[in-house]
């Protein structure tokens, strides 16, 4: 497909679908009269598609700030409870690929907890927005495995089968792979370009301009995540790390040591979020 | 009687006129005029809450003229207006007359008690909104403190206004600073409404000003909710150079190359438990004082009138 066709046709998603024990759980929050904000806040940065449904929302030109947002906690103080369970009334699930999917968000969840630890042992200023970015970053993953549930099959089946990496299955198939289609659909949506960036260039972090940090610890997260097993991000590789993300880090081996002693029981919390019903 | 609301009845037909005083007599103070010309010196003195205009069949030119320059005028604009008409009459172009509503002759019965009560609601209900941020304006913010005065109600009047909003604006220009106080206008709503689902209030003045109506009990936690939240948002509106260095350069009042901190608010609050008001002018003096006192060097500032404390304690 040509990859304008294929750019226009990714841009006109409005909303996209998560799994079936997170809508469990959301409806159980939106008909809770006595939730907080704050609770609300912390189930949503669980999930990729919640997320990126309120980032959409408080960008969007409507509330007259576009692009501004990348916080979960910010945006729903700026939207306000009710626009906010409004919005997560219309969540749908996935129809297709649902056991890939639950992978996926165990991956980008694992991701998120992961770059908060890192942000942190680098003391950024914003952990929870490279949280975010991390949340997000495969979020093309999502929109191709929407879009095109058949052909994402193959092009899974195809990495498998010739051991390569996802990402490249993608490219042969699409000309392009899910960073792009994901920086696609986050600009699409107004969401603030330090967040496009690092979906975008999660496995170039070199060409990252404007957050190169962020992107850096992103990129080091989908490479722990993966080292530890943890979910399922389309392949069963981990690639090499980016050298000049990895000087740029500037981790000692206690620092790392630090780093995946802390995501060890963060990660089997999350298991519990995604997999348990309650 | 005098809390009655003033509704205003316009028609030659003196028998339409009697059964409309009869249906609306109990619930409103009605004034009757035979022409519009005679009512205009009682409408512009007194300004009723409603005008209830016979139109018949022939829309008489001089008569609608009136109605339309009326609803032409600022003042008079809020002011309710509902038409009679013949059973027969259809209207050509609502653009040749300006009213809210319409009701025909043999409907009078049944629906016009019903329907002053609905367009008067409506009037109070359309209150003129800031453009910018579609909160309510001046016009409404007064009417808001001053029925809270005259109804003896106690309750927390807040100013908010932002310190280095200018520099912002020459820095980034003002369709960037909008954005801020577009920003700003949902912040405190959100954080008020949360706190105080009823019987709170958020306006927004103009420019950077803004006010808000709290019991006072919520008003010291909401202010500081606010400020807290302000202070952690307003850096993503920087760019990313700014943002890194906390700080812009721009031009100072005297023209003067300088450095201004990010932008901050400044919040000055004042209730009436124990100081009595009884003029909007003289709470919203206080409170707009206590902002000026709250002004300090960036970050943001709060502060509650203390006279009232001392005296309190």
């Amino acid at each position: 497909m040509d990859i304008q066709a294929l750019r226009s046709q990714i841009e006109k998603i409005d909303t996209l679908p998560t799994i079936p024990s997170v809508l469990r759980k959301l409806l159980v929050v939106i008909e809770n009269p006595g939730i907080s904000l704050n609770e609300v806040g912390s189930f949503i940065s669980n999930d990729p598609v919640l997320t990126s449904r309120v980032l959409k929302v408080v960008n969007s030109p409507v509330y007259g700030f576009p692009g501004r947002i990348s916080s979960v906690s910010q945006a729903l103080i700026l939207l306000g409870l009710n626009v906010v369970k409004g919005m997560l009334l219309g969540v749908s699930v996935f129809e297709a690929m649902q056991k890939t999917m639950v992978g996926l968000w165990e991956h980008s969840l694992g991701c998120a907890i992961t770059a908060r630890i890192i942000a942190k042992k680098k003391d950024l200023k914003e952990p929870e927005e490279v949280s975010v970015a991390a949340l997000l970053h495969d979020i093309g993953k999502v929109v191709l495995g929407l879009k095109f549930p058949d052909e994402y099959k193959k092009i899974m089946a195809e990495a498998e089968t010739k051991d390569i990496f996802i990402f490249d299955a993608e490219k042969n198939y699409f000309g392009i792979n899910h960073a792009d289609a994901g920086a696609w659909i986050a600009q699409k949506w107004n969401f603030p370009y330090r967040l496009v960036e690092v979906i975008e260039y999660h496995h170039k972090p070199h060409l990252s301009k404007n957050v190169t940090m962020q992107t850096a610890i992103v990129h080091l997260s989908d490479i722990l995540v993966r080292i530890k097993g943890f979910g399922f991000a389309g392949d069963n590789f981990v690639p090499a790390i980016n050298n000049a993300a990895w000087q740029m880090l500037d981790l000692s081996e206690a620092d790392l040591k630090d780093i995946i002693k802390e995501m060890e029981d963060s990660l089997s919390q999350a298991e519990d979020f995604l997999l348990s019903d309650e | 009687m005098s809390s009655l609301n003033t509704v205003v009845v316009i028609s030659r037909d003196m028998v339409l006129t009697s059964i409309m005083d009869r249906i609306l007599k109990d619930s409103y103070r009605v004034v009757d005029f035979s022409n519009m010309q005679s009512s205009l010196d009682y409408i512009y003195n007194s300004i009723p809450d409603m005008l209830i205009i016979d139109i018949g069949t022939d829309t008489d030119d001089f008569t609608v003229n009136i109605v339309n320059e009326l609803k032409g005028d600022p003042i008079f604009g809020q002011l309710p207006v509902l038409a009679i008409f013949d059973d027969r009459f259809v209207i050509q172009d609502w653009d040749s007359l300006l009213v809210d509503d319409y009701l025909r002759k043999s409907c009078l019965e049944m629906e016009l008690l019903t329907k002053v009560g609905l367009c008067m609601h409506r009037a109070e209900r359309t209150i003129e909104v800031n453009p910018l941020t579609r909160l309510p304006g001046n016009i409404a913010i007064i009417k808001q403190i001053q029925k809270r005065l005259d109804a003896g109600d106690i309750f927390a009047l807040a100013y908010a206004d932002l310190d280095y909003f200018k520099p912002y604006n020459d820095r980034y220009g003002f369709s960037r600073g909008d954005e801020v106080l577009k920003m700003l206008g949902r912040l405190i709503l959100n954080i008020v409404k949360g706190k105080q689902p009823h019987g709170s209030f958020v306006g927004h003045i103009g420019g950077d000003d803004f006010v808000f109506i709290m019991d006072s009990g919520y008003i010291e936690d909401a202010s500081r909710e606010i400020l807290d939240n302000f202070n952690k948002i307003i850096p993503t509106f920087y760019d990313a150079e700014d943002r890194v260095r906390g700080f812009i350069e721009s031009v100072d009042r005297e023209g003067n190359k300088r450095t201004f901190p990010l932008i901050g608010i400044s919040i000055g609050a004042v209730h009436n438990k124990i100081r009595k008001f009884s003029h909007y002018g003289e709470i919203a003096e206080v409170a707009s004082e206590m902002k000026k006192y709250a002004k300090c060097t960036g970050g943001g500032c709060f502060r509650v009138d203390k006279r009232q404390h001392e005296f309190a304690h």
